[in-house]
Order: structure tokens, then sequence, then C-alpha cells
């Protein structure tokens, strides 16, 4: 397993450098965002893009860029106007934790309400229950997050006043009153969330409750109690518990209309406002970044599987 | 004993009588109990707050919480009879971080600081002493005086840092002598060509490196991606060279062309670059040769390397007082309003955020960019600031303002004195979505609601509903091109046969479109925030910033506005009443003119009437250029041809006229108007609020025109009689024929010669009466063309706060509406809340 993971991580870093390289070059490529004339910011950023080495081959540029990151640590200074001259990795990391305790906080709520319903469905299985909680996981699937979002904003903070409007202002993450106002942010990403726990633990339980191993369990003599939570659960959850990992990775990105909406000073609008602005280090460290992290999330679930269910051993040779 | 009872009694009441008295002179000023917190919202906050290098509104936003001007704006108590309980309604300027009003040292620096170059001829207006106010300090204590004015002032004319706000203090009408020499330094700055001396290549001469050079030896450059204000309207050639490519230009050697160019967007003239130029603009598409190049010169104009601040003129003439020396003589408000701001910086911070841009010679600054970085100095100090999420402010201690007692003012409402700044403090925080800010609002969160369009149905009669005017007048142009219009109908896909466009060119016409709608009922329908607009120049503004007195007040500008919609002002009992009877709708004289235009165009052969029923034969499609389809056009464009349907029932155009929407043309629209390809737009000028003269240019300069290729203004002759003599002098009336352009040029400045005479009726030379009555003119002779037709006044509405009040409701362009300084509360903090749950967290606007 150790030496699997570790092929998967070589693996893994090699198919980042030629992400990171091919984003790079291609972003190079593009024209640079022009630059007002008689603007004091234009010589600054022209000598930045100087010491950059804009004018030189892209590998050159791409190694002036890999030089800076891993002797300095330097992603770059922000050249469009609403983040100018600040620093991009120190930009990002500012407006991380906001995005992923309101994500951390969407999941775990969202865990155990949406195994338990999928659970319940399960057992039910076409019965009016069973009807009415797949109907509802198809809504809460098919309606966007942001349409919840005005909901739960105009019912539960402004008619009932039971949350405040919008999140509060401050960096302590983990306070009574920054728990509160979170909450219907995170409600709002909740509802798909849990339809989706939903419906991968009820199809997942159904079909193997009806499998010829859960008749032998019950021939054994096995209450449906017993069997269900022995032996039905385990194997269930081999499917389960893999999308709850990649469901955590999946914290460190922000939502751009939820943030909006809730205002949330997270990194949910970075990707979209470096694109739109020609914000170009700001966009290669976003594209870096959410890479390795789909790519590290990939082996996580993957590794994953063989921790859950010992019967499976990827990538075993014997 | 009785007696000494008596005389004690005597001394008592004496004394009961004479207390009050002496204590007359001594306004009595109340207190403000309780924490009053202004609660605002911003859609993107600012990363950096600068005084040194701001440029948005977002980043000036902490700026006026954190700095004072030396001198600044309050409302003028004399213009307030209290016992009225009257609202302001002027204002005056005193000082602040000033000690006292400048003081005018001309003669003085002038005899002692050649350096200076002050004309012999002058008298005053270019030398002042200002005394600063002793009791100025930062947020720490640390005390403000001469010393950091003068390293300030250095800091911001760096010229390696390259600061945004250095001009200020150089290219306008405030220039602090020699200030351009030191930010320009060892560089070269160009000027465009044809602003300048106009040089043709022949007038130039070819330097020992291969650059021309003009006659005064400063080298001649190619404005390749170079704004060119004059030749063309402020884009580059390279805008054009971008937008059209070979469509337009010869290629071949353009690249050559670009790279020489330098950071300006100046390439060195040579005998290549000439070259190279001359062969991109030689096309028939782009209708130039070489003899046209000289158009896309740009003046360089040398500036010594090495130069010593010393020359600069700001100087430290004692502890706390500097010396501050013009290039350009000004004086009175226009000198106070330059200093009503400030560029004072906090040395020890300010050093400390330098930063040095690899290896290059670029530099940045950090100072004002977080509340470590900020030092206050105003009446508000940063607190607390998180990226794109909120910023706190709270009173700063150490203002002298809360101590001084002259930041005090009378309220109209109640007539009693209060300290100014009530706010005790400000809470900003992004809110992006408007949804957002409306439900905050309506639970008490937030001081202010800015309408948006759905709400203006529910909110806009509400009595917390506050209308915001600007200064934009936003006007139909009308297509009188005549001979873009005949190309256009020359086209194969133009059936002349069924459309016509000619007509559009007929004055009758386009009186008749001016007349064809009700302009407040135009707002209500397509943009309810906005109101009327019926002259060329806005409601906003004001001729005499001395008094505040707005133009369009005057029966100058009142007449031209009766003049110009046919009223006859003798059928009213005053001319106020004649104009507000104008409403920009005479269904009745519009049909006229309509039939009027049909008879016309008929004998012009612009259309037909084949079967003779007294109606055209032809329709009139008037294009209008639309950037981009917005649903504000659409609106717009079902209401015009509503409205207009009305009209012209039962005329020769019943249902032939109809506006209909171009193609996007993204930024071209302009361009496309200009050149006659489409027909109409709803377009506008803004100007500064306090020089409404200055907009005489954008109707009379070709540069602006956008009826420029159809109305030639320097042909267009004006008559008036006018008082030629300059302030001071006894009055002379004259009788003076110019044309339009030529009475703008006057209006504003320059000096006009007519028939051997020069003329020049510029802000201090002509008495404002004068200058109004030309203004008038202009405004009405420009409108008697129709071109422009006046539509909308552009302006805002926003819902203020059940919690605090203005003091002064009506706007005013300088004051606005007296801003945190005087915003007055009904309840504290702890009310407020408790006035909120009240209502159930929902308050009713």
């Amino acid at each position: 397993m150790v030496k699997y993971a570790l092929q998967r991580t070589a693996l893994m870093l090699f198919t980042l450098f030629i992400i990171t390289l091919m984003c790079f070059v291609l972003i190079r490529m593009l024209p640079l965002a022009p630059l007002p004339i008689g603007d004091p910011h234009t010589a600054v950023i022209e000598a930045r893009r100087e010491a950059l080495g804009y004018n030189k081959p892209y590998l050159v540029q791409f190694g002036i860029f890999l030089r800076d990151v891993f002797t300095k640590w330097d992603w770059g200074i922000c050249d469009s106007a609403k983040y100018y001259g600040k620093d991009v990795a120190q930009l990002f990391t500012s407006k991380l934790p906001a995005s992923m305790i309101v994500n951390l906080y969407s999941i775990i709520f969202s865990i155990p309400i949406g195994i338990a319903l999928g659970i319940f469905a399960a057992l039910k299985k076409n019965t009016w229950i069973d009807h009415t909680i797949s109907t509802l996981v198809m809504v809460c699937i098919s309606v966007p997050s942001f349409v919840y979002a005005f909901l739960i904003q105009y019912i539960l903070c402004f008619k009932l006043n039971l949350f405040p409007l919008v999140m509060k202002g401050g960096t302590d993450w983990f306070s009574w009153p920054m728990f509160v106002s979170m909450m219907p942010a995170v409600l709002s990403l909740a509802f798909g969330t849990i339809a989706g726990f939903t419906r991968t633990t009820r199809a997942e339980l159904t079909e193997v409750l009806t499998s010829e191993f859960m008749l032998l369990a019950r021939t054994k003599g096995l209450t449906k109690r017993q069997a269900t939570v022995r032996h039905a659960m385990k194997n269930c959850m081999v499917v389960v518990l893999p999308s709850i990992f990649g469901s955590f990775i999946g914290i460190l990105s922000g939502s751009l209309i939820i943030e909006k909406i809730f205002s949330i000073p997270g990194v949910g609008e970075l990707y979209l406002y470096s694109i739109n602005a020609l914000d170009y280090p700001l966009f290669i460290l976003l594209t870096v970044f959410y890479t390795a992290i789909g790519l590290a999330a990939g082996i996580v679930v993957d590794v994953s599987y063989g921790f859950i269910d010992p019967r499976i051993r990827m990538g075993s040779k014997k | 004993m009785t007696k000494r009872i008596a005389s004690i009694v005597a001394l008592l009441l004496v004394v009961c009588m004479v207390l009050p008295m002496a204590s007359c002179g001594k306004v009595k000023v109340e207190e403000f109990v309780g924490e009053y917190t202004y609660n605002d919202s911003v859609v993107t906050m600012s990363s950096n707050w600068n005084p040194h290098t701001y440029q948005t509104t977002d980043e000036s936003y902490p700026i006026d919480f954190l700095t004072s001007g030396l001198y600044t704006f309050i409302y003028n108590d004399e213009l307030n009879p209290v016992e009225g309980k009257d609202p302001y309604k002027g204002y005056v300027i005193r000082p602040e971080m000033a000690a006292e009003m400048p003081v005018d040292v001309t003669e003085k620096i002038k005899a002692e600081h050649p350096e200076f170059n002050i004309p012999e001829s002058a008298t005053s207006g270019y030398a002042y002493v200002i005394k600063l106010n002793k009791d100025a300090t930062w947020q720490n204590g640390v005390k403000i005086n001469a010393d950091t004015y003068v390293y300030s002032m250095k800091a911001l004319l760096d010229p390696k840092m390259d600061n945004y706000r250095a001009t200020d203090y150089f290219d306008g009408s405030f220039a602090i002598a020699n200030a351009k020499n030191y930010y320009h330094q060892g560089t070269i700055a160009y000027t465009e060509n044809m602003l300048q001396n106009k040089y043709a290549f022949a007038d130039l001469k070819k330097g020992a490196d291969g650059v021309y050079t003009d006659a005064n030896g400063n080298p001649m450059g190619i404005a390749v991606n170079f704004a060119l204000q004059e030749w063309l309207s402020g884009n580059t050639l390279k805008d054009y060279v971008d937008a059209y490519g070979a469509q337009y230009f010869n290629l071949e050697k353009w690249d050559a062309l670009l790279a020489l160019a330098d950071a300006n967007g100046i390439a060195p003239l040579t005998d290549e670059s000439y070259g190279y130029l001359v062969s991109v603009i030689s096309t028939t598409a782009w209708g130039e040769t070489a003899d046209d190049a000289f158009n896309y010169f740009a003046e360089g104009y040398a500036y010594a390397d090495n130069y010593d601040f010393a020359n600069v003129g700001i100087m430290k003439t004692g502890e706390y007082e500097i010396t501050i020396v013009l290039g350009k003589a000004l004086a009175g408000f226009n000198l106070l309003y330059n200093l009503s701001g400030n560029w004072i910086v906090y040395e020890e911070l300010y050093e400390a955020g330098k930063t040095k841009v690899g290896d290059t010679d670029a530099w940045t600054n950090n100072y004002n960019s977080s509340v470590e970085t900020t030092m206050s100095y105003g009446p508000y100090k940063l607190v607390e600031y998180q990226q794109d999420k909120s910023m706190k402010f709270v009173k700063n201690e150490n203002w002298f303002g809360y101590t001084d007692g002259k930041h005090i003012y009378t309220d109209p409402s109640d007539g009693k004195t209060y300290p100014m700044y009530q706010t005790t403090a400000i809470n900003c925080q992004v809110v992006a979505e408007a949804d957002t800010r409306k439900l905050m609002f309506l639970q008490g969160q937030l001081m202010g609601y800015g309408l948006q369009t759905d709400d203006y149905a529910e909110y806009r009669d509400s009595e917390y509903c506050y209308v915001t005017p600007s200064e934009t007048i936003f006007f139909f142009i009308f297509n009188g091109y005549l001979d873009a219009i005949q190309k256009r109908e020359a086209a194969d896909t133009f059936d002349k046969s069924k459309l016509d466009l000619e007509t559009l060119t007929l004055v009758s016409f386009r009186k008749a479109v001016a007349v064809t709608y009700d302009k407040e009922a135009l707002c209500t329908a397509v943009s309810p925030a906005r109101s009327g607009g019926y002259g060329l120049i806005g409601t906003n503004y004001i001729y005499d910033p001395e008094s505040g007195a707005q133009y369009r007040d005057t029966d100058q500008a009142k007449k031209a506005l009766c003049e110009f919609y046919s009223v006859d002002v003798s059928k009213y009992a005053s001319l106020d009443e004649a104009v507000d009877s104008i409403t920009g709708y005479d269904p009745v004289a519009a049909k006229e003119l309509y039939k009027k235009a049909f008879d016309e165009a008929l004998a012009a052969g612009y259309i037909t009437d084949n079967d003779k029923d007294g109606k055209s034969d032809q329709a009139i499609e008037i294009i209008y250029a639309s950037s981009a389809s917005s649903a504000f056009i659409t609106k717009t464009l079902d209401y015009l041809n509503e409205k207009m349907a009305e009209v012209v029932a039962g005329t020769p155009f019943e249902g032939k006229i109809k506006f209909v929407e171009s193609a996007p043309l993204g930024n071209e629209w302009s361009n496309e108007i200009k050149a006659g390809n489409a027909d109409t737009v709803l377009g506008g000028w803004s100007g500064s609020a306090l020089d409404p003269f200055g907009l005489t240019d954008l109707y009379t300069n070709p540069s602006y025109q956008y009826d420029a290729k159809w109305f030639n203004a320097s042909t267009v002759d004006l008559t008036l009689d006018v008082n030629v003599a300059k302030i001071g002098e006894a009055k002379n009336v004259q009788t003076i024929t110019m044309n339009l352009k030529q009475w703008s040029d006057a209006l504003n400045g320059a000096t006009v010669e007519v028939n051997g005479t020069e003329y020049c009726f510029g802000d201090g030379i002509a008495d404002v009466d004068t200058r109004l009555n030309i203004l008038a003119a202009i405004e009405t002779k420009v409108l008697m063309t129709y071109d422009y037709i006046p539509m909308l006044q552009d302006g805002s509405m926003a819902l203020l706060s059940q919690q605090v009040y203005y003091v002064v409701e009506e706007y005013n362009p300088i004051m606005g509406r007296g801003g945190i300084r005087y915003m007055k509360y009904n309840y504290d903090d702890t009310a407020w809340a408790a006035y909120v749950a009240e209502n159930n967290n929902e308050l009713k606007y």
C-alpha cells in the first residue's frame, strides 16, 4: 500500500508539473492586460514584468517562476486594480479560512443527515417515505444552491431573524457568533451535499440489502437490524466513505455566489476575478493550487478504498 | 439689619442679571451621550488608501475619515436665520489644519527668490504664507508641523515613487512652482504636437543622433501608443491599428514602428521611424498621406537631471508656518478649494513602506494599506480592517477639532447648537448583493440603501427617499450629417421606396421630436431616479463658487430655456412660472411641425407621396446606437415608439416613425454617431460642477463635438451686447459679433482677436453677469441646432435610515447634505436596537 501511495504521489507530482507548465505557457502566450497610459502603476507593473522575464523565452520565464516559488515562496504580485500590489500567496491564504470553515461546517452538517436519510429511504424502499425522500433529493440536487441561499436569507434571516443576514467580520473563526453568522451559508451549501450523500447511501444500501449474503445472514438467525448494521452498512460504506473524503477536499474551494450573497470574504470569487481582470500571477497560483488539490483528492480516495475494505488491494502484483 | 438684607438682595439681583449677560457671547453647546455607530456598506473595498496614490472612489473612502484639509467647507450660519429655522443655504471656507487664511506674499517672494520665476508684472496670487494649526497631531499624539508638510510634498513629488496624485500639484490650476521640474527630473515629457506648436516635418532639425528636434532643441517623437487629444480624440494610434488592422492601415512596417516606442508610447522621430509612420497611415481607407504625419508628432521637453527640491515652491518659514509659491497665479475660492485636501504622510511609516521592485527602478509603498500602516490625523482613526470584508473607524481622540470649540453648528430643526461629528464609530462592510443590502437596511443594519430599478415604485415617494442629482444631462444626439445619410441611402440594401433618413436632417422634424416627449414622464417610465433634462447644462452647476449660486437659477439660463421651448414669457406672471410650465411635451405644436417637415421633405425630394393620400410613402427608421443591448435601452425605445405613435397620429408621418436599436456597437457607438452611421443615442457630458462655462467647449470644439461633421461652430456667428470692461474697470457695453467657437474660447480664458480687437471673458477677467450672458447665448444657439435634445438629468435615489436625519435636506454640489460631520441621530445604538426590535426587525419606509 505504501509503495502504491508513493507511486501515485510521484505520478501526481509529475502530472502537476506538466499541467502547471502547460497552463503557465498558455497564459504567458495570451496578450498581457493593457496598462493605462500615464498611470504610475503602469511603470511598476512593467518593471515587475521585466523582472519576471516576460520578454524572455517561455521556458526561461517558467524557470524564473519555479525559482521564485521554490527559493522565496514568491508567487508574484497582483497587477490588477482591486488587489494592486498584494502578494498573491498572502492574498489567497488570507481568504482561504473563511471558505474552508463554511464548507467544513456544511459537510459536517450534511454527512449524518445525508447518510441517515439514505439509510431510512433504503430500508423503506418503495414506500411513500422512500418516494418522498427520493423526490426531495431530486429537488435538492436540481435546484442551484443560490436559490436556497436567497430563500434562507429571506425566511430564516430576515423574516424569522434567526441568523444574521451576512457573515460576521473578523477572524475569530471558531467563536459562537461567527458560527451562528455562518449558518445561513452552511445551510445553503448543505442542501446539495445532503442530497448527494442520501442518494449514494440509498443506492448502495439498497443494492447490498438485496444481496444473497444478506439472505444468508437472515437465515443464520440475525435480526434485520443486526444484519443491516453488521453486514449491509459495512459494505455500503465502501462507496460512501471515499465520497466523504472527496467532499472534504472540496472544502478548499469557495462558492462564488454563496460567498457574495452572505458577504463571506472567501476565495470563491478569486478565480473568476483573476480571469476577468487578466491577473495572471493570481490565476497561476489558483490553477496550481486547485490542480494539486484535485490530484491529491484522487489519491486519497483511491488509497482510502484499501483501508476501508481490506479485500481491495490496488496495484498489487502478487 | 433690614438695610443690610436689602443690600444683599440687591447685590444678588445685580449678579443674577449680570451673569447671563456676561455669558451671552458664549454659545451653549449641547452634548451627546451614548454611542452612535454609522453602519455603511460598499460593493468593493479598497486595499489601499495612500493619499499619494489613490485613484478610485473606493480608495478615497477611508481618506475622508482619516485626514483633514488645510481649509474646509462648512455651512454658513450667517445665511441661516435660525429664528425662522430655515435650512442652510450657503457655505463658507475656514481654516482647519491651517491656523489662518493664507496671506499673499507675492511681492516679497518675488524679490527674495528669483528661482521661482514669478513674473515681474505680478503683484499677487503667486506666493502665500500659511500658518499651521499648532494643535494638529497624528493619532499617536505626535505634532504635525511645517517639516511634515515639506517632507510629505517631497515624498509626493519623488520621481522614483511615481505617485499618481503628484500631478494634482503641478498640472492643474494649482501648480506649485517647479514641482513639475522636480517630478520629471532626468526624463523627457511629451505633449501632443497639435496642442503645442504644430510643427510640420520640414520645420524640424535633425540632431547628431538622428533624432529630430524643434526650434528650441526639444526632441520630437511619434505618438505610437500615446493618447492624442486633438487628433484622435484621446485615443492612440495603436488603439486604431488594433481595432481596424489591415482594414484601414498598412501593417507592413507597424511592428517595426511599435518596437521603437518607449514606455510612454513614443518612438523617437528619426528618418527611419518617420518612414514607418508614413507607410502605416498612407492608405486610401485611412485617408492620410505624408502631409498628415505631423499630426502624430509629440513634442518632448527634456527635464534637467538631479533637480534640487529647494527650488520647489514649498518652504518651511517657521516651526508652524509654510510658504507655498505657485507657478501660475491663483487666488480666492480656487486657491482655498485646492487646499481643502492634504498631502501629508507619517514619515516613519511611509519610509518603512517603500519597496523596490526587483532589480528595476520601480518602487511601491504599502503606506495606508492596513491598520498597522495607517496613521490618521482626521476625526476618525482606523481600528479594524479585513480585506474584502470590513473596516471600522472610531473617533480619533487626538483630533484637535473635538476640543477647539470651532466644530459646532446650529441645527435648523431646533435652533440648538451641537458639536459636529455625533457619529462615534463607522462600520463599513462589503455587501455586494443589492438584495442583501436592502434586507439589512430594512432590519436597521445600514444607514442608507441606494434604490434599484425594482424599488422605485415602492419607495420613490417615501419621506426617507432622497434624490441626488449629478452633473450629467443626457440628450438625444440627432444625426444631421446629410452626406453620410445619403451614402447610407445609396446602398443596395436600402429601399428608398419604403424608407427615408434624409428627413432627419430637417430642423422642423427635429424640432417636432423635441416637443414630442414629456421629460418627466419619460424618467418615470424608464429611469425613475433621474429627472427631466431641459437644457444642455444641468441643475448641479455652480457659476459662483463663492456664493454657491447655480447657473440654472439665473435669469439668463431661464430665458435660454424659454427661447428653446418657444415659451412666451409675457403670458406668465413671472419668468419662473414660464420656466416651470416647460415639460418638453407639446403635442399640438409637434403635429404642426411634423406636417411642416413633411412638406419640406416632399419639396426636397426626400420622401414621396405617390398615392396622394397626404402621407409619406416612406417610413423613417431612426437607428439608435446601442453599445450593448440592455433592459434600459429596450424599455426606452419601447416608450419612445409608443409616445411617438400617439403624437404623429393624424399627421403625414402616422405610423411611419420608429426608433430601432442598432447591432451592439461596443465602444464604437460614439464614432458611429459622429460618422453619421447611426442616427441617435442618449449621450451626455459631465464636467466640473464649479465650471459650467467650460462645457461650451464640448459643443463648439470639433475634438469633442458629436456633430462636428455637420455643425461647424467656427462658421456660426453670434452677436451679443456685452460689457467688455475688465473687473474693476468702468462698464463698457459693446455689440460684438464672433463665431461660436470664438465666444467659447474667449469665455474660457483665451484671448480672441476680432477685427483687430482682442477680447477675453475668462474667469477673473470679465464680470460674472457678462459671462452668464455669453454662456446662456451659446447654450441657446447650440440648442437651436436641434442636434442635441435634452432628455434626462442624471441622478440617484437612496433611502436614509430612520436612525438619522440630514441637518440640511437640500442637496448642494459642494456640501452634499453635510456628510458625516452634520449627520444627526434620532436614536443612539441602544435605543435604535430597541426600536428595531419593537418593529419586529422589519422597518417600514
